[in-house]
């Protein structure tokens, strides 16, 4: 690990998203390498454990961390638009969003701790693309919307068709994310955000579920999902979904919910967890999150 | 005044606070290079050679290999290490080469640039692949020591036991992760040779020096800087780290600054030792204990460090803080092709105790007993003997630390309405699938306790050899009225509080105030050798001689007072104006009733021991097995607290570093290589991880002990913190663990296997 | 690049790498050492300093995107002899061991008390909990921050 080599980057800070977007489509023609830098919380700790590919051939790094376009959070027409650079700290203090994404809210509260809070990026974990990921599993449960911008103007991309394997997405060389956009859950939706992490704070997930259900005179209505740390990619459980939606929760068996868990995700053993306890894991909080179902039904 | 009993504030805390306080990488001196470490990327091998880039610019670059060391050993215990590695390569992460560079980039690719050529031998990794001799590589049997102590006979007691209980207890390693990494700043004068460094023992480094360097004692000074947390892991590695920017420094003919980064500190330097005890016991129905048999085997890693020592520590501690009429215990350390272990906080005993007092619990589970009751019924009392043999005659506080925190935590009241209600009920009855709606509980509370003992200061006739030393001077103050007074000893001040408790032991002795007394920075050419700071010995041991050295002079300054009149500051000064420096220097004078046997292992292992009993509360997530630590009491009896708050201070940091070898860390080793040597895979507790702590402090005094009794407390509260954890876990549901660690994933595993 | 930003209350500008990280700024050419390096990597916030007024580790903040914005370092808390009411309670209640992580854990500490005069002590803990220390087991720590927190509840009141 040595950080050193990283103060050699060549570094700029474009004012505007259609600067930037112009510097990306003209590096991109020129088969340039461009680094794009928010928080800093993924890509600076990468640099200090692998050093450059090719010292004499640095790739350009551009700032947008604070790009207007990227910055904010907007909520219009239960509709909420949340700028890629916006931080973990900014979501997790945002009223609204507290009272009414607290899945998103809760999510952003237990991301590393404080310091990393302040500098993390949404715009970043997404583009990071890590299984572990929790801002993308909170965003997944709330089909969020992923925004790219490049000298092509906007196009929009289904978180669940963003990611295209381990560490891979659809952004493509010349474009930035801007933001993502969802429809607000409605008032009285159920929300779970459990994170199973290697220890309290400043962890990362083994296993976290982020769940939204939306139920309409007892009937199941809309039903999300995400889970971190269980795939190559953010787990978006699609039959797990299915069963969220079953006309009769009562009817919904634990071992179903199991084998429902169990088809969804590909967990493997790694230097934090194991394959077994991830199984186990992942059908624990899922089958936790439908007895909250169950016992609001009931009630 | 009595400043001796009070939470005085630490006198280093200013500095360290305003942020002004100097760690080794806030040092530098004019012109420095920076220095780093080529290492072998295999468990072992035959180094054929190191390739240098040709590439490369290497102008103003400096390499050290083999070739460049006079003497290439490190003096330690035994002289098996090499400085650098010149032929056979014994585990990963070994130095084989030095570079140094003026600047971090530079000294990076420079680094890059230089390739080991190491042709593979198959490695031993394992403690059973070093007994079976899978391959030779120490001595003729791969063994580092061998101790045996025995007392009356097992065997046959334990045969003929009505109630015979065997179980295999393993720990696993532990990292220091003490926050500052180590680092060293070297040169070179006319002088001789010169350190600035992150370290606990100046002397252990002075000696290393002398040897690699064919010095004498005047040509080598080692000064410690403000060191960032030591915890053992700075005992004895700092020495290879001077030797290499020492190298560095003379090849170079620049000062050299060498600062491990976390990955490389995390890699490189030692760690505690993975151990497995077997015990045997036999005892009575009514849980009346008899007789043990103990076993305990230790994995060294690849050179001989202080491994003995620690090994010999194991073994002392390992039949816990209980009678035994027969006792046998013995214990074997071996060479492994991995990274060398060595000193961490409690130094082996961490180790055992976790062995006992698990096995305690096996006792207490077979006979239906409450595992408080049957502890107590069999605690070590004054006038009852230990393994070796010594009579306990004083200080033996752990009857009432065991009643203290039976009381503070609620025990009894816990006990029974926590944890698997009934002791019979089978542990898939709390994790039966609950059905749909029901609103079974997901959660487990248990508490459990551990009761455990920590000889103070150096094992055996330890303290006899090493004549541990320390002076204190009188000086003119800068008024020129007041006289002040200077300690000067080789205990450093790690975190712990050397030094404010020393001037307050001196300053009570002396009866002045205690901004009156300053430590000298310890530095080899100023301060004599009081010995290294470890094995809980600064306060007991090196603080008596503190103490007396105070007293000395106080004496004499009184005397002199009676002859010429006047105040205790005029007599001071009357001595000061004389020709000779006034200065008292005392050596540790051993108690002459503390005999020891080093061939038979019989005698007085320590001085005194510290006693302890911790009693953890905990909450078991059903689900996902994740254990939360609700509350924590730990009750020490610590002879007499100098500085209160310090100590609990100590006591708390130590425990916690305790439950996090036992809920969080975990070292994965493969092949001989350490897969997460970051601070973002090796997992040490949060604030929101740590519990509260209920912080006990018994006061049994030790006779012999500075400021009215105190005895050592560095190591004690490393002890009992992971037993108690797993038997509160083990309460909560009903999980039997007898191998540390306890994360989730295991609790899982021995939850599905039913072990 | 060159760089402006306002340190610890004073205007400063300096010619650096923009992707040179603070901290080595920091300890290097500005010569502000009490900003320590624990691990490089984000984890252990003894390199914690306030952006803007919010805590950041100092390992992951790189100068350029510091130029135009406030930094506040340990040293501008307080001095030796001058200690803050912050800093003189971590040495009254034993809040430092070492030491190495106590900048930091300042740092995080000042925010928290500027934003939350009367945190409670999951708030203390949560507010420290990017900070490791491997020395106090943190109850001291978190004694020393409410003894912060009442003193000055008690100088206001008074
Ligand atoms: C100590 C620590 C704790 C952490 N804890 C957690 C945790 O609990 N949960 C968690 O999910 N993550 C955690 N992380 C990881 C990290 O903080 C998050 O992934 C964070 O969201 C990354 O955002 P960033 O802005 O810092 O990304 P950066 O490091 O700035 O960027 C990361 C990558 O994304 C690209 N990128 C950034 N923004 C954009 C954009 N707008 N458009 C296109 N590409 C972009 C960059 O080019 C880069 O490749 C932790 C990291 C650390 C160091
Ligand atoms: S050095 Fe920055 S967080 Fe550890
Ligand atoms: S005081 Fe040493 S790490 Fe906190």
């Amino acid at each position: 690990m040595n950080p050193a080599e990283l103060a050699l980057y060549p570094f700029e800070r474009p004012a505007t998203l259609a600067e930037l977007c112009r510097t990306l489509s003209a590096r991109a023609g020129r088969r340039e390498r461009t680094v794009l830098l928010a928080g800093g919380t993924d890509w600076i700790v990468e640099r200090g454990f692998a050093p450059p590919e090719n010292p004499d051939d640095l790739p350009l790094v551009l700032d947008i961390s604070r790009l207007p376009e990227l910055r904010g959070i907007q909520l219009a027409k239960e509709r909420a638009a949340i700028g890629a650079a916006a931080t973990f700290l900014e979501i997790r203090s945002h009223p609204v969003l507290l009272r009414r994404v607290p899945v998103l809210t809760a999510m952003a509260r237990e991301v590393g701790a404080v310091q990393i809070q302040a500098r993390g990026t949404l715009g970043g974990n997404l583009a990071t693309a890590s299984p572990a990921a929790d801002g993308a599993a909170a965003l997944m449960a709330l089909d969020a919307d992923v925004v790219l911008a490049s000298v092509h103007g906007e196009r929009r991309v289904p978180l669940t068709q963003f990611f295209t394997g381990y560490r891979a997405t659809r952004r493509a060389e010349d474009e930035v994310i801007v933001r993502v956009e969802f429809v607000l859950p409605r008032t009285g939706a159920h929300q779970a955000w459990r994170k199973v992490g290697t220890r309290a704070a400043q962890a990362i997930s083994k296993v976290a579920l982020a769940a939204v259900a939306e139920f309409e005179r007892g009937r199941g209505v809309r039903a999300g999902f995400g889970m971190a740390s269980v795939s190559p990619v953010t787990a978006s459980l699609p039959t797990v979904r299915a069963l969220a939606l079953a006309p009769s929760l009562a009817s919904v068996s634990d071992e179903e919910l199991d084998a429902a868990t169990r088809h969804d995700i590909a967990p493997i053993d790694d230097i934090r967890s194991t394959a077994a306890y991830r199984t186990h894991v992942a059908s624990a909080l899922v089958k936790a999150f439908f007895r909250e179902l169950r016992a609001a039904a009931g009630s | 005044m009595a400043l001796v009993g009070r939470s005085v504030p630490r006198a280093d805390g200013p500095a360290k606070v305003a942020g002004t306080a100097r760690y080794v990488d806030d040092l530098t001196r004019p012109g420095a290079l920076l220095g780093a470490t080529l290492r072998s990327p295999v468990a072992r091998g035959r180094l054929r050679g190191i390739r240098r880039d040709p590439a490369f610019d290497w102008a103003g670059v400096t390499v050290v290999t083999a070739e460049d060391v006079p003497v290439n050993v490190v003096a330690l215990i035994e002289e098996d290490q090499p400085v650098l590695a010149s032929d056979e390569v014994r585990h990963a992460y070994e130095p084989i080469a030095l570079v140094a560079a003026e600047d971090p980039v530079r000294l990076a690719r420079a680094l890059r640039a230089l390739t080991p050529e190491i042709e593979p031998l198959p490695p031993v990794l394992t403690v059973a692949d070093a007994l079976a001799r899978k391959a030779q590589i120490h001595g003729p049997d791969n063994v580092f020591a061998t101790y045996r102590i025995s007392k009356g006979d097992a065997a046959q007691a334990i045969a003929s036991s009505p109630v015979r209980l065997t179980g295999r207890y393993r720990t696993h390693h532990q990292e220091q992760l003490y926050i500052e990494p180590q680092g060293m700043l070297a040169f070179w004068d006319a002088n001789g040779a010169h350190l600035v460094g992150s370290l606990q023992c100046p002397f252990y480094v002075h000696k290393g020096v002398k040897r690699t360097f064919s010095l004498d004692d005047a040509h080598v000074d080692v000064t410690q800087a403000v060191t960032g947390g030591g915890f053992g892991g700075k005992e004895e590695y700092p020495t290879l780290l001077a030797l290499h920017a020492l190298l560095l420094a003379k090849k170079s003919g620049r000062p050299v600054k060498m600062i491990y980064n976390r990955q490389e500190d995390v890699e490189a330097t030692t760690k505690r030792h993975p151990c497995e005890v077997t015990i045997e016991s036999g005892c009575d129905r009514e849980g009346n204990l008899s007789a043990v048999s103990i076993k305990v085997l230790m994995d060294g890693g690849a050179y001989v460090t202080l491994t003995p020592v620690v090994l010999s520590r194991a073994a002392l501690h390992a039949a816990g803080a209980y009678r035994w009429e027969h006792v046998a215990i013995e214990a074997v350390a071996v060479a492994t092709n991995t990274p060398p272990n060595g000193a961490f906080r409690g130094f082996g005993a961490p180790q055992t105790i976790w062995a006992i007092e698990r096995h305690m619990d096996r006792i207490a589970r077979e006979l239906s007993a409450d595992p408080l009751e049957l502890r107590e019924k069999n605690l070590l009392r004054v006038g009852d003997t230990t393994p070796t043999g010594q009579f306990l005659k004083e200080s033996v506080g752990v009857q009432r630390c065991v009643e203290e925190a039976r009381k503070a935590s609620g025990w009894d009241k816990k006990r029974a309405s926590l944890g698997a209600a009934a002791p019979t009920r089978p542990v898939s009855a709390l994790l039966r699938r609950s059905a749909p709606g029901s609103s079974a509980p997901r959660k487990a509370r248990g508490i459990g306790a551990s009761v455990f003992l920590h000889g103070a200061g150096f094992t055996g006739s330890g303290e006899r050899r090493l004549k541990g030393r320390v002076a204190i001077d009188m000086l003119r103050g800068p008024s020129g009225k007041k006289p002040l007074f200077r300690i000067r000893t080789a205990s450093t001040e790690i975190g712990q509080g050397t030094e404010t408790v020393f001037r307050q032991i001196a300053a009570e002795a002396l009866w002045v105030s205690m901004d009156r007394v300053e430590f000298a920075t310890p530095s080899t050419s100023v301060v004599p050798d009081s010995g290294p700071t470890v094995a809980s010995r600064t306060v007991m041991i090196v603080g008596s001689i503190v103490e007396r050295a105070a007293r000395d002079l106080f004496a004499r300054t009184e005397n002199e007072r009676q002859k010429g009149g006047g105040s205790f500051d005029d007599a001071a000064l009357r001595l000061l104006a004389g020709k000779e420096p006034v200065v008292s220097e005392k050596t540790y004078e051993t108690p002459g009733d503390v005999v020891w046997d080093d061939e038979t292992y019989r005698g007085d292992a320590y001085p005194v021991f510290a006693w302890g009993c911790d009693i953890a509360e905990v909450e078991v997530d059903l689900d996902t097995f994740e254990t939360t630590v609700l509350g924590f009491w730990a009750v020490q009896d610590v002879g007499k607290a100098i500085n209160p708050l310090l100590c609990k201070g100590q006591i708390e940091g130590g425990t916690l570093q305790a439950i996090g070898w036992a809920l969080n860390e975990r070292l994965v080793v493969e092949e001989g290589r350490i897969l997460n040597a970051r601070m973002a895979n090796y997992i040490v507790p949060t604030s929101l991880d740590a519990p509260r702590f209920t912080t006990v402090l018994v006061e049994d005094p030790y006779s012999m002990g500075p400021g009215g009794g105190a005895k050592g407390i560095g190591e004690l509260p490393m002890d009992g913190g992971a037993p108690a954890i797993a038997a509160a876990i083990e309460h909560a549901t009903g999980i039997v663990r007898d191998d540390l660690p306890l994360l989730p994933e295991d609790l899982f595993a021995a939850r599905r296997t039913g072990t | 690049m060159r760089i402006a930003f306002v340190l610890n209350g004073k205007k400063r500008a300096l010619d650096a790498p923009p992707l040179a990280r603070l901290l080595d700024l920091l300890r290097g050419p500005l010569g502000l050492t009490g900003t320590k390096e624990g691990c490089g990597e984000g984890e252990c916030g003894s390199c914690t300093v306030l952006l803007d007024g919010v805590p950041v580790n100092a390992c992951l903040v790189v100068a350029g995107q510091c130029d135009g914005r406030t930094v506040l370092t340990v040293e501008g808390l307080g001095t030796k002899d001058g200690l803050s009411d912050l800093q003189d309670a971590f040495v009254k209640e034993g809040g430092a061991q070492c030491g190495i992580c106590t900048p930091g854990i300042l740092m995080a500490a000042h925010a928290l008390l500027t934003a939350n005069p009367q945190p409670g002590e999951g708030e203390i803990r949560e507010s420290i909990a990017g900070n490791v220390c491997r020395c106090t087991g943190y109850q001291r720590i978190v004694e020393s921050i409410r003894h912060a927190a009442k003193e000055r509840a008690s100088r206001e009141s008074g």
